[in-house]
């Protein structure tokens, strides 16, 4: 192997490695950033040293110290985990009537559902807050989480069908051959083979939900239903001549702690070509 | 265990496209019966109604004495294996064989014995917990077997299983799925587009075209009688040579030569109100060298000189092709079965002709030879409908 066309390899792997390292760099570096500011103390915050000459903790203990970001905290996470679920419960159901079914209005529903995707989020906001005003949804759980899963849906509906129609349709027919009712070819046969797919589109879905600015700032109002991004955005120093970049770096690093979790739990489950072995060819 | 009776099954499409026309079957209990025709011509269909997979737009579909036109296929109690195997891959071998009988809310116990029982009868014990991802194709294949018969059901439905597996692989397990059958004795319903599947698999074969059965009979009486056209040419290989002939006063004029008819196919001809202009029908296996045949038999028959135009041994025959001037033989039916060969497209004029002669003939490739045929052997058909002229029951 290494014979044929040694020098040529060579040459391509290491422009593609200096490549590589470029485009990791020009990403990481904010990041490292960010972590580097949030272990550095109020007083050498504006130091201009990428590594923290004295290490502190003082900022994580801030953020901790009042109820501001532990309550954002505990928001984000449910209203996100809510929203994932019931997106990615409802568009599976809708993803696969999509990929195996043809029925009167699909197409329509298709483009109904691309169209909610591509309309401008910021143009909805504040007929949104009007209506949820009204029917006392403004500064709620129900009120963040029902727009996320609007936005949500096509997103999932979108990924799961592309997932649904990889799975062999004869697989269906075998299972209700070999006794299963339409529900329970679904759950033992069909929703196994979607996993991969039912969790990267998860993934997608949370990571929206979790990163939502928008929403979050205009539809809530106290402390009792803002999320981290909102939350990071009130922050304030001790006194107004303070800056309080160090908590905000902290909190960003703590936010980001899930959503890392999040993709490395899923991604074991993500394994490509689940579907091999089930037909020939 | 059950029979299965088709009564006058139709399958429409909401377009109107008409699939399966008012096919009429009587299955035996334990009886092992090959759908087989050309793609297209409605056999997986039917299959499918059997299975309940596909609505029967109109008939009776009867199991066991009862109609299940209505059921849904869990309810019919038949399994089917597919061309495509079709196993869940995620559950290993053992999984998968379990699956209808875990449906079917059969205790521990016995499933595990049922299942033990079907991998020992399919040789696949040592394969239960590989998935099927790490199997062979024919492996897989003993797989989709097994998870039909784990639970014995009234009847199998098998749709191409053959199909997807190399050629040598596709002779083992053809007997290996024959010997099974006898087995189990369970009634089978085995689709197939290959002729030789159906020669050798069946009990009875039917043969279908354009949605309409062509015959149905024993693989045997299929090829000794082949009702028309349609049927002579799909059933043998290499198939039946067909030759335009006229018939004049009890001979038959054609390229091959005149012969007389004999007595017995001229009372068949005469029984059956036969046109002038015929097509005349002979298998590769009724021609012989005429410096073989005997000199009473030579009169007797029909004789003409060719030149060889490829000749083939195979050891026991040798195969003589030839490629005679004159026009070929013209009907729906030959056309189709050509187009579905795919030789429609090969070009050539004139007449092709396959002969099986004794492997102690003489022929050359390239030279000319003498060749004699069984006037006996001959079947003549109606060009215009396809009817087989000479068809007998006997």
């Amino acid at each position: 192997m290494a014979g044929i066309g040694g020098a040529e390899t060579t040459g391509k792997k290491v422009g593609w490695g200096v490549l590589n390292t470029v485009v990791v760099i020009y990403a990481l570096v904010p990041v490292l950033w960010i972590v580097s500011l949030s272990f550095k103390s109020s007083e050498t915050l504006a130091d201009g040293n990428f590594i923290p000459r004295e290490w502190s903790l003082e900022n994580y203990q801030n953020i901790f110290s009042t109820t501001e970001f532990t309550r954002a905290l505990v928001n984000s996470i449910g209203i996100a985990i809510i929203a994932t679920t019931i997106a990615v419960v409802f568009g599976t159901m809708a993803a696969y009537a999509i990929a195996r079914l043809d029925f009167p209005g699909k197409n329509l529903l298709v483009g109904v559902s691309l169209l909610i995707a591509m309309f401008p989020q910021v143009s909805l906001v504040s007929p949104l807050f009007e209506i949820e005003r009204s029917l006392g949804l403004f500064d709620t759980w129900p009120g963040l989480i029902l727009p996320y899963i609007t936005f949500a849906l096509p997103l999932a509906i979108y990924t799961l069908s592309a997932f649904f129609r990889e799975i062999p349709w004869e697989l269906e027919k075998a299972a209700k051959m070999d006794g299963a009712t339409p529900g329970q070819a679904f759950r033992r046969v069909i929703a196994p083979l979607a996993a991969p797919g039912v969790f990267t589109t998860a993934i997608l879905v949370f990571i929206f939900c979790w990163n939502d600015f928008l929403f979050a700032i205009s539809l809530t109002s106290t402390e009792q239903t803002r999320t981290v991004p909102v939350a990071l955005s009130f922050f304030t120093g001790s006194s107004q001549f303070e800056d309080p970049a160090g908590s905000i770096a902290a909190a960003a690093v703590v936010i980001t702690i899930p959503i890392i979790l999040f993709v490395l739990f899923f991604q074991r489950r993500i394994v490509a070509g689940l579907t091999s072995g089930a037909v020939k060819g | 265990m059950a029979e299965i009776v088709l009564d006058q099954v139709t399958k429409r499409y909401p377009d109107g496209a008409l699939a399966v026309q008012e096919v009429n079957l009587e299955i035996a209990d334990g009886e092992f019966i090959i759908l087989v025709g050309p793609s297209g011509c409605g056999k997986s269909t039917t299959l499918n109604m059997i299975a309940g997979l596909e609505d029967i737009t109109d008939g009776e579909l009867r199991i066991g004495g009862q109609r299940v036109n209505e059921r849904a296929p869990k309810d019919r109690d038949i399994a089917m294996v597919f061309q495509s195997y079709a196993l869940y891959p995620h559950m290993t071998v053992k999984e998968n064989m379990a699956f209808p009988l875990r449906l079917a809310k059969v205790d521990n116990a016995t499933v595990e014995r049922k299942v033990q029982e079907a991998a020992e009868i399919l040789d696949l014990t040592q394969h239960l917990d590989r998935k099927p991802s790490n199997l062979s194709g024919g492996q897989r294949q003993r797989v989709a077997m097994g998870r039909a018969i784990v639970r014995s059901p009234k009847a199998f439905l098998m749709d191409e299983p053959l199909s997807n597996l190399d050629a040598k692989l596709r002779v083992q397990m053809r007997t290996s799925v024959s010997r099974l059958q006898k087995q189990l004795g369970t009634t089978t319903v085995y689709v197939t587009h290959d002729q030789t599947e159906a020669m050798t698999l069946g009990d009875r074969v039917v043969v279908m075209r354009g949605g309409v059965v062509q015959q149905i009979g024993a693989p045997q009486f299929l090829y000794e009688h082949p009702a028309n056209l349609f049927v002579a040419g799909f059933i043998g290989s290499p198939s039946m040579n067909f030759v335009p002939a006229t018939l004049e006063n009890g001979a038959l004029r054609s390229v091959l030569g005149d012969c007389t008819l004999t007595d017995r196919v001229r009372q068949l001809v005469e029984g059956s109100d036969a046109p002038r202009e015929v097509i005349m029908g002979i298998r590769p296996e009724h021609f012989e060298d005429a410096a073989l045949v005997d000199a009473a038999a030579l009169s007797s028959g029909g004789k003409f000189t060719s030149q060889v135009d490829v000749l083939e041994s195979m050891g026991s025959d040798k195969y003589a092709y030839f490629n005679l001037t004159g026009e070929q033989a013209a009907s729906a039916e030959l056309q189709e079965l050509a187009a579905d060969a795919g030789a429609d497209d090969v070009p050539g004029d004139g007449i092709s002709l396959v002969t099986r002669l004794s492997s102690a003939s003489g022929a050359v490739e390239g030279a000319s030879a003498d060749i004699w045929f069984d006037a006996d052997k001959v079947q003549l058909f109606d060009p215009s409908s396809g009817r087989n002229l000479t068809y007998t029951e006997r």
